[in-house]
């Protein structure tokens, strides 16, 4: 049973790292709001813009500190690559654990964002939708690597 | 699902690293086979008969339940 859809096992490492460290710094930012010590001002295609100062802007050019999506970009593709990297040993059982830890992941995350929807009002709902951005994939990747954690220290019962 | 890897491994005086490596599946995944926690797909079942000159329904049986 070959896999096509798996990043190689080589990326796997190297994304894992670079998740973690952007992810990191992605979550310190926004928890000390510190966003605007770090400043790109520049121009930015826009498909919409509805200015809260200004007039909106469509398919056109507006300006914008792409701090924000500059980490944003590198969370969420360090994080699929790092997701859906190859194991090491990857055969039909890890792919029966990928597949139950997303299916898991999947109810979990919806479950959480359900939670808050209904029980979370105001500015602080733009945070859970901030979350939401990545919270199933960070689901998953914790669920995944502790599966994987357990099967790799499964208990070897020789003769 | 039951099954008999365990007895046919012994029988071959394969470890459980040695049938890994002949049907290319990982050891954990024998392990948890023989444990009864994987139920193998049809070509791994295939591979593991052709492997023990058995068919796949001696070394497979259902069981009360499946």
């Amino acid at each position: 049973m070959k896999t096509t859809y798996l990043f190689p096992n080589r990326l796997k490492m190297l994304s894992g790292v670079l998740f973690v460290i952007s992810f990191v710094v992605l979550t310190a930012l926004f928890v000390f709001d510190a966003y605007d010590q770090f400043k790109i001002k520049t121009t930015v295609f826009a498909l919409f813009d509805d200015a809260v100062i200004g007039d909106p802007v469509y398919f056109g050019f507006t300006k914008n500190n792409i701090s924000d999506e500059l980490l944003m970009a590198i969370v969420l593709c360090s994080g699929i690559v790092f997701a859906f990297a190859k194991e090491k040993p990857e055969d039909e059982m890890v792919a029966t654990i990928r597949l139950h830890s997303l299916a898991w992941a999947t109810i979990a995350n919806y479950g959480i964002l359900l939670f808050c929807y209904i029980f979370i009002y105001g500015l602080t709902f733009l945070t859970v939708l901030m979350v939401a951005m990545f919270s199933q994939l960070l689901i998953f990747i914790v669920l995944f690597r502790y599966k994987m954690y357990r099967f790799y220290n499964s208990q070897q019962y020789e003769e | 699902m039951k099954n008999s890897i365990k007895v046919q491994r012994a029988i071959h005086n394969l470890t459980q690293q040695d049938l890994a490596e002949k049907i290319g599946v990982s050891r954990q995944t024998i392990n948890a086979l023989e444990a009864g926690k994987y139920v193998p797909s049809t070509v791994l079942s295939l591979k593991l008969a052709k492997l023990f000159s058995k068919t796949v329904n001696e070394i497979f049986e259902l069981e009360d339940g499946d």
